[in-house]
């Protein structure tokens, strides 16, 4: 029953020859929103791109039910684990729609372009992310926020058990971080499991469930957003003196640099 | 727009295809257009083909005269040009769509420059080995260096462009060196060749060129929707099942075996890789790589500008390759000037 799982053993990955990420094990929670946090340059998108296959593992490997993901037919993974990478190209004069619907694109077959659950499984990503009024408009025309939720439509759309999320909130407004952030919880509330990368330890303490914390390519703390964060981690991570305070609104711990 | 126009077109559970009837309208045109511009090629002139004789050429009785031209003279030429022009139009298509530049072609890359290099160190062989093969030899050595001086194959398409124009150098100065070193008939029929020409092709010209397209078109097909996925960046694509690296790799090497042909046939006709993929996107005013329009727009240019060599009084007896170059750096002048424009707006 557990086997449905997404998992990394032994994972070293690197660009060149100094590896980001060495020797590194994770089992991604079912069912929940993880965040991982941590430094610039501690590998928290070279572990996301991992889990998706876009990069290469040797050695160590990453195996959804238990089977090496390596082993999987390209589109069949693609059926079952999504990645939105941090700077996705808009197609010049693309449509919502049209972006939405390369989010099928696991479904089709090497003669067939289309899938009777094409439609649908397009309106119903177009709904859960509010862009039904907007969906023939191009993507060029939209603001950050709203082509952000775009991206995140296509993601939908592609109707996957995991859906990774390569900092989903940068370069976004305070309001439109937000925005996503509550997008990553219906998702997950839907039953599916989100992993987000995520560089504001607030925000992902709030909308998440659980924390993943990274340093030098390694995980140092994985545990429930509520009690991961302390200020001895603060501190070991990233260096910063801070308190952890409440967030008066959520009950959830929130990290305040000390006095200067 | 354009989207909510999409139509599926299916038979059965195994294939389903989508279209726009913007774009099927679109290619009907074109059809319409090469095959207007088709008849005009055999009928004009003076040794054209009454009309008369084309319609007895589908029953099957027509002069001897009419029987000659159009299968000596004009047909093959013409056949050639469509081919060959269709080759043009899918190979810059596909490479501009994988090296995500519109300025590119396979012409740039070095292949059009090695079949030249290849034809003029044919022509210092007495015995005369035919045209066609000196070309492909030059293309596939000219392609055969890009691939190894990039240390990468195909994947990464910047390198793939530097070790292109590196190439090219180097094949242009062989051809120079050759074009000066020979025999003043030998470098002026070599001169010809060397701008494209589509003066005395036969059917065996043809037949090379259309043996080239058939066996791309299953290729195509599967690689279509893949550069469709493409637009989106390497790592969606990848991400989404589209296999970013080998989608690239089997694109530039059906683009450039394409190419390659097409050079082989009419020579290195310049400009109509480069411009038929940027006319098809304004004429679709959509997003991927076009590759039917593509295909039919470079058909429609070759025939065109062939057409035009043939018949208009100023143009008499110029290589084909002298007119796409013409109208082609004017049209590569007003893109830069729109990049330009872009990139400053």
């Amino acid at each position: 029953m557990t086997y449905n799982l997404l998992a990394a053993r032994g994972l070293t990955v690197g660009y060149g020859a100094t590896p980001v990420i060495h020797d590194l094990d994770f089992d991604v929670p079912q069912g929940r929103f993880t965040a991982i946090v941590g430094p610039n340059g501690c590998g928290k998108s070279t572990l996301v791109k991992s889990l998706a296959r876009v990069l290469a593992t040797e050695p160590g490997m990453v195996t959804l039910d238990g089977k090496h993901v390596q082993a999987y037919r390209p589109r069949r993974l693609a059926q079952r684990v999504a990645l939105l990478p941090q700077h996705p190209t808009v197609p010049e004069g693309v449509t919502v729609r049209g972006l939405v619907a390369r989010g099928r694109y696991p479904y089709h077959g090497a003669l067939r372009q289309w899938s009777p659950q094409d439609t649908p499984a397009i309106d119903q990503a177009l709904n859960d992310t509010g862009l039904t009024e907007l969906a023939d408009m191009p993507v060029a025309a939209l603001s950050g926020g709203q082509r952000q939720r775009a991206w995140l439509a296509m993601v939908l759309a592609q109707q996957t058990d995991y859906v990774l999320l390569d900092e989903p909130t940068s370069f976004l407004d305070i309001a439109h971080q937000v925005d996503v952030l509550r997008l990553c919880r219906n998702i997950s509330n839907q039953g599916r499991t989100v992993v987000a990368v995520l560089h504001d330890l607030n925000q992902a303490a709030r909308y998440a469930d659980d924390l993943v914390v990274m340093r030098d390519g390694a995980i140092v703390a994985h545990g429930r957003s509520d009690t991961t964060l302390t200020s001895s981690l603060v501190s070991d991570v990233f260096g910063l003196d801070s308190m952890i305070g409440v967030d008066p609104c959520s009950g959830t711990p929130m990290v305040v640099p000390v006095a200067d | 727009m354009t989207q909510q126009q999409t139509k599926v077109f299916t038979i059965g559970e195994t294939i389903a295809v989508l279209y726009q009837r913007r774009h099927v309208v679109l290619w009907t045109i074109l059809a319409a257009l090469i095959l207007v511009l088709g008849i005009v090629t055999l009928v004009a002139g003076k040794l054209g083909i009454g009309m008369g004789d084309i319609i007895a050429l589908f029953g099957g009785e027509s002069s001897p005269t009419a029987t000659f031209v159009l299968e000596n003279l004009r047909g093959p030429r013409l056949l050639v040009a469509i081919l060959a022009g269709a080759a043009f139009g899918l190979s810059g298509a596909l490479f501009q769509t994988v090296t995500r530049n519109p300025l590119g072609s396979p012409d740039v890359l070095g292949l059009a420059a090695g079949a030249g290099a290849g034809v003029a160190v044919v022509s210092l062989f007495p015995t005369g080995l035919p045209t066609p093969i000196g070309a492909l030899a030059g293309a596939g050595v000219a392609i055969g260096l890009v691939a190894i001086a990039t240390g990468s194959g195909f994947t990464s398409p910047s390198r793939v462009i530097l070790a292109g124009i590196a190439v090219a150098a180097m094949a242009t100065a062989i051809t120079q060196f050759v074009v000066t070193a020979t025999l003043r008939d030998e470098a002026s029929r070599l001169a010809a060749y060397l701008v494209g020409s589509l003066n005395a092709r036969d059917l065996g010209h043809a037949g090379l060129i259309c043996l080239a397209l058939l066996i791309a078109l299953p290729l195509l097909i599967v690689l279509n929707p893949r550069l469709q996925l493409m637009e989106l960046g390497d790592e969606l694509a990848t991400s989404l099942g589209g296999k970013a690296t080998t989608t690239r790799t089997w694109a530039i090497v059906a683009s450039l075996m394409l190419a390659a042909m097409a050079v082989a046939v009419a020579g290195p006709i310049a400009f109509i890789a480069l411009m038929s993929p940027h006319a098809a996107r304004m004429l679709t005013r959509s997003t991927g790589p076009n590759l039917v329009t593509s295909a039919l727009v470079g058909a429609v240019l070759l025939v065109l500008a062939d057409l035009s060599v043939q018949q208009l009084p100023v143009l008499d007896g110029l290589p084909v390759g002298i007119i796409t170059a013409g109208f082609g750096g004017i049209f590569l002048g007003y893109l830069l000037l729109r990049e330009f424009r872009k990139g400053h707006a």
